[in-house]
């Protein structure tokens, strides 16, 4: 028996350590010690020995098993570094590059135009959207534009054929003929013909202009508009609201002023220049970066409020413009073809 | 416009410097586009000498070693060395002296030059600043006395401001206007020439140099009046008109010409001057052009006329298209002797319109087009003539003509100072709003004392007709008092918390968000398209129905109806620059026919491409339809529409440039909103030029579709007794689609299980086609999750009703169970 026992355990040492698959190692400890295994088998043939050598033999045997449970735990053991180790493969090059495409980016013109969104949000003004396509009333009539005015001309102005139907483009008379917007204060006239005041909104959004394209001109850009309609707006709100809009976009150095100019739906008009320290390329001390004013009673007039009680600024600029200006981008094309050398830039 | 210092200097006494004046054309509202300074700058140091001695340079052939004499004054004679061919004794040069600065910055030292002592230099007109003729030293009148400075010997220069004016201010359009406003910042008095004919003919009446005038068209020409002159003598006008003409850009031709652009120039006013000679009849036809009438204008170009446009005629033709430009045929030549002189005020809107259709703009068309001041018409004609008298001599004969009301000018404002400080918003004083005013000519006339404070009546010249309202006096004030003076405040209002973001600008963001989240690279691309790239991609009616009337250029014609277009473009640049593109993505407007009307609507649309020629060390597994599937899912989901509740439709043909086969649509514009996404069609992209396999989805919504504001959403509770699972393969035909069948067994699901429990979900998680399976066949695996909310299933019931679902759903024979 104890011979017996020995042979066992030889064999198990030597056959064990070969294992290299769980279900080896399964099938070799039925061999010992499963219903039909060796071991079990010699346990079970306890019957027979004589009672005195029972507990002599038994002890044997209990050894034996322990000898046996032990080598079978480190074959497991090693079966299971084994398995790890071939799940892990070899080790990494740490060096190597992730074949991952980088971080996506936001186009140049949408962080300059959230970002304006976020300042002027912060002043309380709300983002409204209006239509690319407007017609004539909204583009140029309830701006106070005059009829013969050069902005209405159709060298200036894409126009579209008598005959095209915008189903969700609301015209304000039948013969109005549709156009694309040059500009985005027809949304001052649509916001206000639909709200009452006090209103407070900036409306950025795309333009048109049928020009030339070049390093400054393009077939269509952005325009980032703000309105405040309230009793008692003044030119002196209108002056600490873009000096707090280009502190905030360009440092607290930056200064703005007011030249006063012309455009029909305000009154006054200024354009405004702005002056910051640590722009790139520019080589100027001031500059021109939109037209603003007070609302021109006539305009409110138009829109069926009364002018002796309200009151209202308005303030435009291009946004490639202030793209351009903060990120020393000298070509608006680049706007356009999305190379990606260039969006990558802006992240 | 450009405006000459010295000419404003005739009506104003301008001690500014040009950087001042520069400034203050600037915030009285008028952009400085450029500024030209001619003549010298005023230079210290430099001073006239004579070369008296010049020998060559030890050290340098081609140096001089010249002594020159700059007078006691300043040291006498001393060497310089010298450059210049033309050093010869005997020259008067101006001298820059040590100490001198030279424009560019340019300090002048003693020094020494290849090893000879130089004390100053000999100086080039470039190097003073006058003109780019660098070819040698500038000689000096020899009667120049030495030691003089050289801004004495050369007096002179001028500085020329080209300047924007506003469309509201013809008035500017002129030396006089602009001195106006000068003096109104400088707070100086205009002095202007005293005009001596004042409308009286000192000769017997000549109708044989005109003898009549008729409008035809008062409406156009409101007034028009006429001067003869006999006797003048045509020659060069005098040396300070022709010297001002040439600093604003003007050539002069000879005296009777010169004056009327003088006097345009200086009063806003355009004349026209005939010799009377060539006028038919001698009578002046002020008509209507008849359709397909000709005129040859001085430009060399014949003009076809029609019958909306204005001529001013003789008995036989048109000689002048009025406010606009002359014909050859009456003009002053040299052999003139008699003239008669045009002013006129024309309807703004004709001139607009007959310079528009011709394509032919004048400085004459300019002004008229922006408005002249009718009541300073007659002013005009009279100074021109003191100038003609003046400088080709010639006697004002009768009859005078004058056609048309001169009505007078009347127009007042009435405001209180209290309404200016409002609109302002800052304090400024009744006094300083009043003398701001008046600064324009705006002098109060009446004043009134109200019980809310004092109100003021301000009469308007009649050159600023855009005045009409307090409010323009406000502007008026301020541009007076100085923008610059507004003081700083900080930005407060009260609080304007109704209403949230526009829903379209949200939807954007949260796309552009996600999908740079998921490492796409946003672009922007032009909405205008190209004809030819809707007719091949979309389809030949959305090329008819998203043209413009006028495009610019053949390739931006038409409006985009998809965004993949432009997204296709932006990846093919990146390729054929070398550059790896990916992942792209675009929000923006697309523009969409229902039922024949177009519709504005938002989109948002994304690309991915796998090109084999972008290598990567490690592969990565090639993007397919279910990855793009997943993109359109969250998209639509960002807009409020669950694609999972929408049928997907494959798509057939090449439809909007999709590949048949690989792509599927879902949601119709009708419904206001559509989604289309997969494999974008091969060939089709590989003849754009685009390398490798492109996938892509696109999604457009109404605006109004747009969920206005959003909802919180509410909690459902969850069980957490265990589900039960089991798997079931169905083998179906291979054209049948997995939803229908999962939709199926959802279906038969409802109904067979037991109380209380439910088929709580079923996910296909295998497609298998092949081998063991018939032909056309394929198998489709699902799992299925059995629960109850409020207790764990026994295998029994889940069992029975398993079975009976396996017996039930294989009933009709369109499927069976694999087994």
């Amino acid at each position: 028996m104890q011979d017996t026992l020995s042979a066992i355990l030889a064999k198990a040492s030597s056959e064990l350590v070969n294992l290299k698959t769980r279900a080896d190692f399964e099938a070799a400890k039925a061999r010992y010690v499963g219903p039909n295994g060796e071991l079990t088998a010699l346990m079970k043939q306890m019957g027979a020995v004589p009672k005195e050598q029972r507990p002599a033999m038994g002890k044997l045997i209990n050894e034996t098993k322990a000898q046996l449970q032990v080598q079978l735990d480190s074959a497991l053991a090693r079966i299971g570094d084994r398995e790890i180790a071939a799940q892990l493969g070899p080790a990494v090059d740490p060096t190597l590059p992730s074949p991952d495409a980088g971080r996506g980016t936001y186009h140049p013109l949408t962080l300059v135009r959230e970002e304006m969104c976020r300042i002027l949000r912060k002043a309380g003004f709300t983002v409204i959207e209006g239509p690319e396509v407007e017609t004539e009333y909204y583009c140029f009539d309830a701006l106070n534009t005059p009829p013969d005015h050069p902005a209405r001309d159709a060298q200036d102005t894409f126009y579209f054929p008598e005959k095209a139907r915008f189903g969700n483009v609301t015209k304000k008379t039948p013969e109005e003929k549709y156009l694309l917007r040059t500009h985005t204060s027809s949304v001052q006239i649509r916001t206000m013909l639909k709200g009452s005041p006090p209103i407070r909104i900036v409306s950025p959004g795309r333009v048109y202009r049928r020009d030339t394209s070049d390093a400054t001109h393009s077939a269509n850009f952005h325009q980032i508009e703000c309105l405040y309609v309230d009793k008692n707006v003044t030119v002196r709100d209108l002056k600490a609201l873009l000096d707090y809009i280009f502190a905030s976009l360009f440092g607290k150095d930056t200064k703005t002023r007011f030249r006063p100019h012309y455009f029909g739906y305000t009154e006054p008009s200024f354009e405004v220049d702005l002056s910051a320290q640590h722009l790139p390329k520019v080589n100027k001390e001031w500059i021109e970066i939109g037209g603003c004013g007070m609302v021109d009673p006539a305009v409110f007039e138009g829109v069926g409020y009364d002018p002796e009680i309200w009151t209202g600024y308005a303030f435009g600029m291009g946004l490639e413009r202030l793209a351009m200006l903060m990120y020393g981008i000298d070509d608006i094309r680049y706007f356009y073809q999305n190379d990606l050398r260039f969006l990558k830039q802006f992240a | 416009m450009k405006i000459s210092r010295n000419w404003i200097k005739q009506y104003l006494q301008v001690y500014a410097s040009a950087d001042e004046l520069k400034r203050a054309i600037t915030f009285l509202g008028f952009e400085v586009e450029g500024v030209v300074n001619t003549g010298l700058p005023a230079l210290e140091l430099v001073v006239v000498g004579e070369i008296k001695s010049r020998d060559k340079h030890p050290n340098a052939d081609k140096l001089s070693l010249c002594t020159v004499d700059v007078g006691p004054a300043h040291g006498g004679v001393r060497t310089i060395v010298c450059g210049a061919s033309n050093c010869d004794a005997g020259n008067r040069v101006p001298v820059a002296l040590p100490g001198a600065v030279l424009p560019g910055d340019f300090k002048i030292k003693q020094s020494k030059i290849r090893g000879q002592q130089s004390d100053g230099m000999l100086c080039a007109a470039q190097e003073l600043g006058l003109s780019a003729d660098n070819a040698g030293l500038l000689l000096l009148d020899p009667a120049t006395p030495i030691g003089t400075s050289i801004n004495t010997a050369l007096p002179g220069g001028d500085t020329v401001f080209d300047i924007e004016i506003t469309p509201n201010r013809p008035d500017a359009l002129c030396h006089l206007g602009v001195a106006r406003e000068l003096a109104a910042w400088l707070r100086e008095d205009i002095r202007f020439p005293e005009i001596k004919f004042r409308g009286e003919a000192s000769g017997a009446p000549r109708p044989d140099i005109l003898g009549e005038v008729s409008v035809e068209a008062p409406e156009d020409c409101p007034l028009y009046t006429a001067f003869s002159i006999t006797g003048v003598k045509v020659g060069p006008s005098p040396a300070w008109m022709q010297e001002r003409l040439k600093a604003v850009g003007l050539r002069p031709i000879n005296n009777l010409v010169d004056i009327g652009n003088y006097v345009m120039l200086e009063l806003g006013q355009p004349l026209h001057v005939f010799d009377a000679k060539k006028i038919a009849g001698r009578k002046i036809v002020v008509r209507r052009a008849v359709d397909g009438e000709k005129l040859t204008t001085l430009d060399g170009k014949e003009r076809a006329l029609n019958s909306r446009m204005l001529v001013i005629a003789d008995e036989a033709q048109p000689l002048v298209i009025a406010g606009i430009m002359g014909g050859a045929s009456a003009e002053v030549d040299a052999t003139t002797t008699d003239i008669v002189i045009e002013a006129a005020y024309f309807r703004p809107q004709s001139i607009r319109w007959t310079a528009k259709r011709l394509g032919l703009s004048s400085d004459s068309a300019y002004r008229f087009e922006r408005g002249v001041d009718p009541h300073s018409t007659l002013e005009a004609a009279y100074r021109a003539i003191d100038l003609i008298l003046e400088s080709a001599g010639g006697t004002v004969v009768g009859p005078a003509f004058k056609v048309g009301r001169d009505r007078p000018w009347q127009r007042e404002i009435t405001f209180t100072p209290e309404y200016i400080r409002a609109r302002l918003g800052f304090h400024i004083s009744d006094e300083d709003i009043r003398s701001s005013l008046e600064a324009l000519n705006l002098g109060i006339t009446s004043e009134k004392i109200k019980s809310n404070g004092v109100e003021w009546t301000v009469k308007v010249p009649s050159y600023r007709s855009d005045l009409d309202r307090p409010i323009d006096l406000v502007e008026e004030v301020l541009r007076i008092y100085g923008t610059e003076r507004v003081p700083p405040a900080f930005c407060s209002g009260p609080a304007l918390v109704d209403g949230d973001d526009d829903p379209i600008v949200r939807f954007n963001r949260k796309v552009t968000d996600y999908l740079v989240g998921q490492r796409f690279h946003e672009v922007v691309n032009y909405t205008l398209r190209s004809h030819k790239e809707l007719a091949t991609w979309v389809s030949q009616s959305a090329a008819e129905e998203l043209a413009l009337a006028n495009p610019f250029v053949d390739d931006q014609s038409h409006l985009r109806p998809t965004l993949v277009l432009g997204l296709l473009e932006s990846l093919k640049l990146n390729q054929s620059r070398g550059v790896p593109a990916a992942q792209l993505c675009e929000t923006g407007r697309v523009f969409m026919e229902i039922n024949g009307t177009v519709q504005e609507c938002v989109g948002a649309a994304f690309l991915l491409c796998h090109n084999p020629k972008d290598r990567t060390w490690l592969a990565r597994p090639e993007p397919d339809f279910y990855s793009v599937k997943r993109q359109v899912e969250i998209i639509a989901g960002e807009a409020g529409i669950d694609l999972a509740g929408q049928e997907l439709v494959p798509v057939r043909g090449a439809y909007w440039g999709w590949q048949e086969g690989q792509s599927a649509a879902a949601g119709e514009m009708k419904q206001g909103w559509t989604v289309r996404f997969g494999l974008l069609n091969l060939a089709m992209v590989r003849s754009l030029g685009v390398e490798g396999k492109v996938w892509g989805g696109m999604f457009a919504i109404l605006p109004g579709k747009l969920a206005a504001a959003t909802t919180h959403p509410r909690y459902q509770p969850f069980t957490l007794f265990p589900a039960a699972l089991r798997d079931v393969a169905l083998v179906v035909e291979t054209a049948r689609h997995a939803e229908q069948v999962r939709l199926a067994l959802l279906k038969t699901a409802r109904g067979i299980t037991g109380p209380g429990f439910a088929l709580e979900a079923v996910e296909v998680f295998d497609v298998y086609q092949g081998k063991g399976l018939p032909e056309g066949k394929k198998s489709l695996a699902f799992s299925l999750s059995f629960r109850a909310p409020d207790r764990t299933l026994t295998d029994d019931e889940v069992n029975t009703a398993f079975a009976k679902l396996l017996r039930d759903i294989a009933v009709d024979g369109s499927m069976s169970v694999r087994t």
